[in-house]
């Protein structure tokens, strides 16, 4: 049934393979964050998501990861561009892939109204360049430094990148086993027929037959795709696939350069022989002198490597399972939910009223969020429970100590309660309270473990 | 070899189990003919809505200058009540345009200058004591537009601060004159701006009819807010705060306030075209389309049920003043979580991924 000896060469780490497949993805790579980092700057989203806002939602044991004064955000994404330069060209390569994945990370860490798993996925894939050996070929620093030149590279340096992708696609495909997705055919079923003034296929959209195609199409692809693009045989009809289907999710929706990013670097499955044509066309564009055969000193293997690879697969194999700790509706609860690949899974929209209760007088004010959070903050925070949290417990410290005066009366509020009437809607349903006004909010702990203060959800 | 063939086999299974699947599932949601069209919505609202609430906004606000003009010519207390009453009917209309903040209305800042509240009086009387005011000014946007005249038209003693001081006099035919050139402005803007309107049916949300749904909902939590919740202390630890009633002098709040909230009942509905309503119905939410509409008549027919003013009424019947509060709370997770999220609407301009 299955093909053993080929199962076993995907873990021979350390078998020396041709490295051109890395180095094309390498440019591919540099090229990708070029362009993405230029278009964030482009759309101004600097300013909007990291200097405009005045308060920011870090993540659980990086509340340290603070935004820098002002313009200075800008520093990190100009780095980025200067890094995705280095990355491109191969200069200084490990440094510049460092560096790209040192302020990539950093940003995102910063505030997790903006997590993406397309920047997750990015972080992870700069990281996992930092350790390839991915300027050994066509780059600068080559002719910097002759003596790392080399036709072949460890098996695990393309391997792992191969196997980052396939768990985004797997994992994509899992998580849209479940009944909303294949029996109630939601969310796409709402985000579709929002499409129906398109033209011809528009009237199909508002079809419930089109939800459905679009969903269990969506299910199987992502599921079987990486598999499809491993065989020699079905790599062209998997690659047109892939093109498709991404470029339908780039019409459709707003991802970003997402599908971008999948569309060329799946390129990675493809043959040795295809990525050597890229590299001799790109070579004759650059002029680049055909060199003599590489002659470096032959690769070490280092079992301290090995042993961490398996932990970076084990983590990665892992992560994505750690909803099964958790009792309660996944999508409801949203524990375990993040770096898990769930990719255009639902449609969670809420409306967040929060109070602020005076202890002393028993008196209340109503929260007005746009005085505290940006508009894609307030969003975010309204459906997903640890930044309900997290902006209560803003909310009492902004609040404590604070004395507020109204006309002629005056309040010194100390140690304030805060309190949230929260109705979220689900995929389609009508909406359904997800947090009542009973408990003060900003005692709750902020940690990993279950949490039992919101409504239960009823399907 | 074999293991591909593996794959084959069980993925046409699954796509044929799909197949299946999805042909059983056809036949019965195939009734509901799910045919709506976004731009049949968007013409009936340009059409029948939006634009003759622009030509009505600007007859009435030719009507209030032309009436202040001779007011201003002849300042006597008939004359006075000429403009009190052209100003009224011009606010009223305001409450009919005031949602429609995208498009020429955006871009012109044309909201905040025609409806900011409430005025800065003491600005104001700078401005004129000082002389050499620029209205245009961002710094000058709550001493100009419709709210700085409910000072100036119902102030105690209103018609002998007008006699005999011309600065004074001018200050508020200037206000005038820069409504009615604005509107001017709006109208022809929007005239060209409409074939646009109709055809941004797109889910991004720049699209006109994102916007129209986003402004929408932005313009009944103001509603909610500033016309009620505010003055009634419901962000002020349930201290009331008279000075942010809207047109405060000439206590006409409940009528603006009625006005606002039969408009927004009237874009849901479509007038007597298709509106919000028959979208939702379209997607089988003619529940919560029902809901919508009901809420709205209640919350009407409660504003109606106030005989004094809303500052009369928040000192002797605070009860039911937030009976109408609860009214407005009930309706805004409807409209903003219910509906907008049923249409699909988007409000952020970044990348998502539908999480």
């Amino acid at each position: 049934m299955i093909d053993v000896k080929r199962i076993q060469n995907y873990f021979s780490f350390f078998k020396e393979t041709n490295i051109a497949p890395l180095i094309v993805f390498r440019i591919i790579f540099g090229a990708l964050m070029l362009f993405g980092v230029s278009r964030f700057l482009l759309k101004g989203w600097v300013q909007q998501l990291y200097i405009d806002p005045q308060f920011y939602f870090g993540y659980l044991g990086f509340e340290w990861v603070k935004p820098l004064d002002g313009n200075l955000m800008y520093l990190p994404f100009v780095l980025m561009l200067i890094s995705a330069i280095g990355i491109i060209f191969g200069l200084f390569y490990r440094f510049s892939a460092a560096l790209f994945f040192i302020c990539f990370t950093y940003v995102e860490l910063l505030d997790k109204s903006n997590y993406l798993n397309h920047y997750y996925f990015v972080s992870l894939m700069s990281f996992l360049m930092v350790l390839v050996p991915a300027n050994r070929k066509f780059s600068i620093d080559c002719l910097l430094f002759p003596k790392i030149k080399t036709d072949t590279t460890f098996q695990w340096h393309i391997g792992i990148i191969k196997f980052q992708l396939a768990i985004v696609y797997v994992f994509a495909g899992i998580a849209k086993l479940n009944s909303d997705w294949l029996i109630e055919a939601q969310p796409l079923r709402t985000w579709l027929q929002a499409h129906h003034n398109l033209p011809i296929v528009g009237p199909y959209l508002q079809e419930s037959w089109s939800a459905y195609l679009f969903s269990w199409f969506g299910c199987i692809y992502d599921l079987f795709i990486v598999f499809f693009l491993l065989s020699n045989r079905f790599r062209p009809f998997a690659y047109s696939a892939v093109v498709f289907f991404h470029i339908v999710t780039w019409y459709l929706f707003p991802i970003g350069v997402f599908p971008w990013v999948m569309i060329f670097s799946t390129l990675i499955f493809f043959s040795v022989n295809f990525h050597e044509r890229i590299l001799s066309f790109l070579g004759k564009v650059f002029g680049a002198r055909r060199n003599a055969g590489a002659t470096s000193k032959p690769l070490k293997k280092n079992a301290v490597i090995n042993y961490l690879l398996i932990v970076y697969i084990s983590v990665q194999l892992l992560i994505p399972f750690r909803y099964v700790l958790y009792p309660g509706d996944l999508f409801w609860n949203e524990e375990g939910f993040r770096f898990s690949w769930r990719v255009m899974l639902m449609h969670k929209e809420g409306h967040a009223t929060f109070y602020l209760h005076d202890k002393k007088t028993g008196r209340e004010s109503e929260i007005d969020n746009s005085q505290f959070l940006t508009k894609t903050q307030e969003d975010q925070m309204a459906t997903q429970p640890d930044m309900i949290l997290q902006y209560a417990k803003m909310l009492k410290n902004h609040f404590d100590g604070k004395t507020l005066v109204y006309g002629d009366h005056s309040f010194e509020i100390k140690d304030p309660a805060i309190y949230a009437k929260i109705y979220v809607s689900l995929n389609g349903r009508p909406s359904q309270l997800f947090v009542d006004k009973k408990q003060d909010l900003s005692l709750l702990p902020y940690n990993l473990y279950h949490r039992n203060w919101l409504e239960p959800f009823k399907k | 070899m074999k293991g591909r063939s593996t794959i084959i086999g069980f993925t046409c299974v699954i796509l044929l189990s799909a197949l299946t699947f999805v042909s059983c599932k056809k036949d019965k949601d195939d009734e509901d003919g799910s045919d709506f069209d976004k731009a049949s919505l968007l013409t009936n609202l340009a059409d029948n809505i939006i634009l003759p609430a622009l030509n009505d906004f600007s007859n009435k606000i030719n009507d209030l200058e032309t009436s202040y003009s001779v007011f201003r010519a002849n300042r006597t207390a008939p004359n006075l009540e000429d403009v009190r009453v052209k100003w009224k009917a011009a606010y009223l209309s305001w409450q009919k345009v005031k949602t429609f903040d995208f498009g020429p209305i955006r871009d012109y800042g044309f909201k905040g200058a025609t409806g900011t509240y409430p005025t800065d009086t003491v600005k104001i009387n700078d401005n004129i004591t000082n002389g050499g005011y620029n209205l245009a000014t961002a710094a000058n946007v709550d001493a100009i537009g419709l709210p700085s005249l409910d000072y100036f038209l119902y102030r105690v003693d209103a018609l002998n601060y007008f006699i005999g001081n011309d600065p004074y006099a001018t200050y508020a035919y200037d206000v005038i004159q820069k409504l009615k050139s604005e509107t001017t402005v709006i109208v022809s803007a929007w005239n060209s701006y409409k074939s646009t309107f109709v055809n941004s049916t797109g889910t991004e949300s720049t699209s006109a009819f994102s916007l129209l749904v986003n402004e929408f909902c932005r313009d009944y939590e103001l509603a909610k807010n500033s016309k009620l919740g505010i003055p009634l202390g419901k962000q002020s630890l349930g201290i009331q705060l008279p000075e942010y009633i809207e047109a405060r002098r000439s206590g006409y709040s409940f009528e603006i306030q009625e006005a606002s909230v039969a408009n927004l009942a009237n874009i849901f509905n479509g007038g007597s075209g298709m509106g919000f309503d028959d979208y939702l119905v379209s997607i089988d939410r003619s529940s919560l389309a029902s809901s919508i509409s009901t809420r709205f008549s209640e919350i009407i027919s409660k504003i109606d049920s106030f005989s004094g003013t809303l500052e009369e009424e928040m000192s002797t019947n605070v009860s039911e003043l937030d009976n109408l509060y609860t009214l407005y709370q009930g309706q805004v997770v409807s409209i903003k979580t219910d509906m907008s999220s049923a249409f699909g609407v988007l409000i952020t301009y970044q990348d998502n991924d539908g999480d």
